[in-house]
């Protein structure tokens, strides 16, 4: 069996994980608008830069809570029958490809509905998209290796939070500038260059992740 | 001699204490008032020196107004008042060239005794109503030459620097030190994963405890130079932040290293995020930094420390203390890796 077909069949079993047990899901999404509501209860006029802000900051919270599961929710068991079958490198990429997935769901979502509630201040959609993909793929690589990492350890879910937030700050800041150029606060005539960054930075985290997690499964 | 490198860094911060400390600037005009005047006045400036003799230097000294490459303006008398105080009037001409409106000029002062000093944008000359023409003769009377250079070892002098010059012996080679040391501690991961050799994970945790001391140093040594120069401990500049986090990343390393009981499983694993972390690392400092204006000098629009500012007398101490401290660094290294080799071999005894 190839790699590509290992992914293949890895991603879907995530999926049809996910589908048979809804809770995990279902809980992210109400976290999310939740949240939302509560930024509105207490904002009602959210100004575009504070829009930005906030927005990005429930993308974070709502990724460390959907992703932190990713390795912890398995028992180990269960883990060493999955890395028995197949490559280790097939199961990083597929939960990667698949955090990715839930990650650009939940952030079209969050999309939708803070704009429901508090306005919808972006003026430049395409450069926004763009922004929420590279978010989403740079958040699931560096959560899900983390989580990786963190499910090794006593208290993983305090270790998610400290390991993860200090690594993902170049990723959110330069998605904040980003953003903040689709929704027009700034100009940027170099924004190509920002998008270079993120897809640099992505990759040289990627690459380490294939590298590393070999080291880092078996126990 | 094996321990040779030992003494060396020693020798070299010790080196770079006391010559960096001791070492005198060279004479700077503090501080000019008034600040502008027009054309066509006599104007005296009183002169604030730093570090000047003008008592000894009375009669040599000679000042100049430049107000552009060629057109200077030679002072017509002088006063001293002590040995940091005098005055020295010039005769501003009618018309300023080139048809401006308002022009700043560089005040120099040169005398045998104390050398050259410059400030620039002294004084801000404005152009007052005459119908008289433009007269070149009336500017360059006297051109600027013979200028005299201090004798004996000397940094120079920066107005808003002044003294906090000398931190870039300490602050600079302390974030050098911080990097190599970083990069051997993840190189030393990378080893134990290869290797499983325990040893290399010691050592990997050794050096980044010292990483952690010095980025420490770097962020205090940082912000006392920041109090004295920008006028805040902490200005919200895009390099301390990023500095101070990268500091977290590092006391993260820690807190999940205490986290395992198991000690092969704690090795491997710190092993890994050590390595994942180093390369988040170099975005935080290196890329994001240049994104945004930042205080620090080389960004948004600040001239890089080095030309005028790093002289050849600043370089004998700079590149000396970043060898010293970088090698002080992993003699610290050292010792805590052996400390800890023992304590390991301590506690499976018994």
């Amino acid at each position: 069996m190839n790699l590509i077909q290992e992914i293949g069949f890895l991603l879907k079993k995530e999926i049809l994980i996910e589908w048979r047990q809804k809770y995990a899901i279902s809980g992210i999404l109400l976290y999310v608008l939740s949240t939302i509501y509560v930024v509105y209860v207490s904002f009602i006029q959210v100004d575009p830069k504070v829009w930005n802000a906030l927005f990005w900051i429930i993308i974070l919270f709502a990724s460390t809570n959907a992703i932190a599961k990713s390795f912890i929710q398995e028992s180990s068991h269960r883990q060493l029958y999955y890395y028995s079958l197949a490559n280790p490198i097939a199961i990083i990429i597929s939960k990667i490809l698949y955090n990715s997935l839930i990650l650009l769901v939940l952030c079209v979502l969050c999309y939708t509905f803070f704009g429901l509630v508090a306005g919808n201040p972006v003026k430049d959609s395409f450069q926004f998209f763009t922004a929420l993909f590279l978010g989403s793929v740079g958040f699931s690589i560096t959560f899900t290796f983390i989580s990786a990492i963190s499910a090794k350890a006593n208290n993983s879910a305090t270790l998610m939070a400290i390991l993860s937030f200090p690594v993902i700050i170049p990723i959110l800041l330069t998605l904040i500038k980003l953003s903040a150029n689709a929704l027009r606060l700034m100009q940027d005539t170099s924004i190509n260059k920002d998008i270079m960054i993120l897809v640099a930075i992505d990759l040289i985290l990627v690459a380490l992740a294939f590298i590393l997690f070999p080291y880092l499964w078996r126990d | 001699m094996k321990h040779w490198w030992k003494i060396l860094s020693v020798l070299l911060v010790l080196y770079s204490l006391t010559v960096g400390m001791l070492v005198p600037l060279k004479t700077g005009i503090a501080e000019v008032s008034p600040l502008n005047t027009t054309t066509g006045e006599d104007v005296t400036l009183i002169i604030q020196g730093y570090n000047t003799n003008f008592g000894d230097a009375k009669g040599q000294i000679r000042a100049w107004l430049k107000v552009d490459k060629e057109l200077s303006l030679l002072a017509k008398s002088f006063k001293v008042k002590s040995d940091n105080l005098m005055t020295a009037t010039f005769s501003i001409p009618d018309k300023l060239p080139g048809g401006a409106k308002v022009k700043d000029a560089t005040l120099i002062l040169d005398s045998e005794v104390d050398g050259s000093s410059v400030l620039p944008s002294a004084l801000f000359i404005s152009q007052k109503n005459t119908a008289s023409e433009f007269d070149v003769a009336e500017w360059s009377r006297s051109p600027i030459a013979n200028l005299h250079e201090k004798d004996g070892m000397s940094f120079p002098y920066r107005n808003v620097l002044s003294e906090t010059i000398r931190n870039l012996f300490y602050h600079v080679p302390l974030w050098f030190g911080m990097m190599i040391i970083l990069v051997v501690s993840a190189v030393y991961s990378g080893r134990y994963l290869r290797t499983k050799n325990e040893e290399f994970d010691f050592k990997a945790s050794a050096f980044t405890k010292v990483g952690i001391l010095y980025g420490i140093l770097g962020l205090v040594t940082g912000a006392i130079w920041a109090k004295h120069t920008w006028g805040a401990y902490w200005s919200w500049d895009v390099k301390q932040n990023m500095a101070a986090i990268s500091v977290l990343i590092y006391v993260a390393y820690f807190v999940l290293r205490s986290s395992f009981d198991d000690p092969e499983k704690q090795a491997r694993i710190s092993a890994v995020y050590n390595i994942f972390a180093f390369a988040a690392l170099i975005p935080l400092l290196f890329v994001i930094p240049r994104l945004t204006d930042s205080l620090h000098p080389g960004n948004g629009g600040n001239p890089g420390f080095g030309g005028e500012d790093l002289d050849n007398t600043m370089r004998m101490v700079f590149y000396p203390a970043i060898i010293g401290f970088t090698l002080l660094g992993v003699w610290m290294a050292n010792l805590i890796y052996r400390s800890e080799i023992i304590e390991n071999k301590l506690l499976n005894r018994w």
